[in-house]
């Protein structure tokens, strides 16, 4: 599973199960609950933008990068105990509250980021060399995107698009205003640049909802055990930071579920790889699967 | 007895330099070659907001001598189906070289300007740019060598990728050295800087094309960032290195740093200046002089060494902060453009003269 | 004017050097290295280090064995005549963790009923490195008690 992008992967679960058995999460929670997504967008894109330069050369990128990833995952420690084995939601709401002084320290951080992300793009965005490697390298057109199920930015990138936050919208993401970036060219270059329009992005919705943050309860009403109807299923998928992901669950009316499938961004865009190729050089190939973003957990599962 | 010695043509000509050429590579170079590891890794620390290594000695400062004890002491390699003598001679001929060029650098004015009997170098050949020249070509057969007899494919490759991308670089930095020797009228190093004293500024100034075009394919030349696709670890394992270990691997690595020390020194001598401060014949500025050391000999040494480090910190600032070319962009680069800019400099710096 | 602008962007390398000024803008900032044999990073309140148990509290309901999703959590306990009350009172025998497979995830610490809790993991220890796996890494009841009095590894391991 995405060890990189836990909350979304949370998210999701929860949110299949809650679809399954017909739970209603409280206000408060949705809303803490996209603040997370949120944040582990950004944190999941930082770790995708620092592991692609250092793989094209680019080394200081990734202490840069990892320096924000480090604010960031403090504040995930700071909510629920861990940095990447975040085990921050249940269905029907989140397990705790959020400490005290957390929103402080979030708005903090959100308020110090896009001068950062100003810094990997001065860094990055007009520098000749990293236009020469990734311009025109990995060109995927939205014909072949549709074909073989790609989502996410690899999508936005070829011109579609598709985000299922406001496609289907879930949450918190009906009361925030944010922008979906879609770029034209499909390549390297645009993935590039959707990704890092999409930390803006994410650093926008974050201050919204941090703003909007309603009180009371946080977690739904509910039995200690959860049981689905026999015979009843439900597909949720939510935009991860890597494409869609979805989880596919099947109830038999014990506590257990009959089946539980999860549908992967990684490995779908990791089919992409042979067509992105063709008629490149070998040493093109490093900044290829870089920028399809595969965590490999995900792919394997 | 120790008259005639001294006074022999012997002793001039051949014991001195040789006394000179052994300190200064010994108590000079190799120093600055292992310290300069650390500076890299230091420097590089700080650009990326990190400290670098400061565990062994205060600030990391006995660190180099952590690392030649290690190197030493590791397991000496010899891959099986290697061709041995290849394979022993490759790191020699990266090293030697590199070296060799120290003997004709100037570190400081000549006895008669110093004022002193002591020159501060070791000699002064006429045709000093053409030895630099063929000295830094020479170096290109190690690592020929070196990929060719490891017997492995990717060292061949590195090898072969190193070795063309070090050639085509050789001739835009040649053109780009015939610049400052259309200006000063003479191939001696020493004469160019002195050429650089009587005009009153440095050679930058006029041919700053060629100074650009010098320390690209000089940074091309030594495999650094942004040109070091053949030894990058995630491109190419570790080209043409990748099978030497130990003293060896050593001796390439220290290869490099000198190179890229020498290649710091030419265009210290060639555009900047050699050991004159600048503006050298302007007397507002002649504080800068230090003139209370009374050794116009170890000023020299002084700017000269200043003008150095602050060349070897660009190199180390382009390693942090570019990424990498690909290697066909590389050659792109080489002969698609530093060519055409360096022999266009070359006539209208010879256009110049003569309209002059 | 384009032309001019075009030459500009291509040749005066402006791209170049504004990289250049970032990088050497950042040298001189604070350097984030936490060095660590003598400075520690603190972790947060909530951080789910390694466990204590409180055998006072605990109600040996086995909730927290339950709950656990790898099982390794292992208690057993036995029913005694406690003669001062007259009253049947559980005794734990066995509450053994195996800490090799445990991913710290805290479903035990959150199952337990009691309040305080008597399982908890917040104990922010996180340097649970040693040179063998089945002398400190299978913790049974008394170590489990006795956490926050436990050395550093370096003193009981490396002899």
């Amino acid at each position: 599973m995405d060890y990189v992008a836990a909350a979304t992967n949370n998210l999701a679960y929860v949110g299949a199960v809650e679809k399954l058995v017909g739970l209603v999460v409280p206000p408060r929670a949705s809303f803490i609950r996209t603040i997370l997504a949120e944040l582990q967008r950004i944190s999941s894109h930082l770790l995708w933008l620092a592991t692609h330069a250092i793989d094209i050369g680019a080394m200081t990128p990734f202490f840069y990068c990892f320096r924000e990833r480090e604010l960031i995952l403090d504040l995930f420690e700071e909510y629920c105990g861990a940095r990447l084995t975040l085990n921050c939601m249940r269905p029907g709401g989140l397990p705790f509250d959020l400490p005290v002084g957390w929103e402080d320290r979030c708005r903090e951080f959100v308020s110090m980021f896009p001068e950062k992300i100003a810094e990997y793009e001065g860094l990055l965005t007009e520098n000749r060399i990293w236009k020469k490697r990734t311009v025109g390298i990995g060109v995927l057109s939205p014909e072949q995107a549709l074909d073989y199920g790609v989502t996410g930015p690899m999508l936005r990138a070829s011109g579609i698009g598709l985000d299922l936050r406001k496609a289907t919208p879930y949450e918190a993401y009906p009361e925030v205003e944010f922008e979906v970036p879609v770029y034209h060219n499909g390549d390297t270059y645009d993935r590039y640049l959707v990704r890092m329009k999409e930390m803006y992005e994410a650093a926008r919705i974050v201050v919204q909802c941090l703003d909007k943050l309603p009180e009371g309860p946080i977690m739904a009403k509910r039995p200690r055990v959860l049981k689905a109807q026999k015979d009843s299923e439900t597909y949720h998928a939510i935009e991860g930071p890597k494409g869609e992901i979805g989880f596919y669950i099947t109830g038999d009316g014990t506590p257990n579920p009959d089946r539980c499938h999860v549908r992967p961004p990684s490995f779908m865009n990791l089919q992409v790889l042979p067509e992105l190729c063709k008629g490149h050089l070998i040493a093109d190939l490093v900044a290829i699967l870089g920028t399809t973003d595969i965590v490999l957990g995900e792919v394997d599962r | 007895m120790l008259q005639a010695l001294t006074e022999s043509p012997v002793f001039e000509y051949v014991l001195v330099p040789a006394i000179k050429i052994s300190l200064l590579l010994f108590a000079g170079v190799l120093p600055l070659i292992t310290y300069l590891v650390l500076a890299e890794r230091k420097i590089l620390g700080f650009i990326q907001v990190r400290l670098g290594p400061n565990r062994v000695g205060p600030w990391g400062l006995l660190q180099p001598i952590a690392d030649v004890m290690k190197l030493m002491v590791k397991e000496d390699i010899l891959p099986e189906r290697a061709i041995k003598w290849a394979f022993i001679l490759a790191p020699c001929l990266v090293v030697g070289p590199a070296f060799v060029i120290f003997a004709v650098i100037p570190f400081g004015p000549p006895a008669a300007e110093a004022g002193s009997s002591f020159n501060w170098f070791v000699t002064d050949i006429n045709v000093g740019v053409l030895f630099v020249v063929a000295m830094a070509t020479i170096g290109v057969y190690g690592l020929l060598l070196g990929g060719w007899a490891s017997n492995s494919k990717f060292s061949l490759l590195g090898g072969l990728r190193s070795a063309a991308q070090m050639i085509s670089y050789e001739v835009p930095q040649g053109f780009a050295i015939v610049g400052p020797l259309i200006l000063a009228e003479s191939m001696s190093m020493v004469d160019i800087v002195e050429a650089q004293r009587t005009a009153g500024y440095w050679f930058i100034f006029p041919q700053f094309l060629a100074f650009f075009i010098y320390a690209v394919a000089g940074v091309a030349e030594s495999n650094r960032n942004p040109f070091d696709l053949p030894e990058a670890e995630s491109e190419l394992v570790a080209g043409f290195h990748t099978e030497y270990s130990g003293m060896r691997f050593a001796l390439f690595f220290l290869g490099e740093y000198a190179n890229m020390i020498v290649i710091s020194a030419v265009a210290v001598t060639l555009f900047l200046g050699g050991w004159l401060r600048p503006f050298p014949n302007v007397e507002a500025l002649a504080f800068l002089d230090f003139g209370f050391l009374n050794s116009p000999g170890l000023v020299g040494l002084l700017w000269f060494s200043l003008k150095i480090f602050v060349f070897l910190f660009v190199y180390i600032w382009f390693r942090g902060t570019f990424p990498r070319y690909r290697f066909d962009q590389l050659m792109d680069l080489g002969w698609k453009w530093l060519i055409p800019l360096s022999l266009f400099n070359v006539f209208m710096t010879g256009l110049v003269k003569i309209l002059r | 004017m384009a032309i001019v602008n075009r030459f500009l962007d291509k040749f005066m390398l402006l791209d170049l050097f504004a990289g250049l000024g970032i990088t050497f803008k950042n040298m001189w900032k604070k350097k984030v290295t936490v060095q660590y044999p003598e400075e520690r990073w603190e972790p947060a309140h909530r951080f789910r280090g390694m466990f204590r148990l409180d055998e006072d509290r605990c109600i040996k309901c086995t909730l927290c064995a339950r709950d656990c999703p790898i099982d390794i959590v292992y208690i057993d306990w036995h029913q005694e005549l406690n003669p001062a009350t007259e009253k049947k009172v559980k005794v734990l025998d066995r509450f053994d963790i195996d800490v090799q497979r445990c991913m710290f995830c805290g479903l035990c610490e959150e199952a337990c009923p009691t309040d305080p809790k008597s399982i908890w993991l917040t104990t922010k220890t996180y340097e649970l490195a040693t040179y063998e796996r089945w002398t400190n890494l299978y913790v049974d009841m008394d170590e489990l008690q006795e956490w926050h009095t436990r050395p550093d590894y370096t003193d009981r391991e490396v002899l």
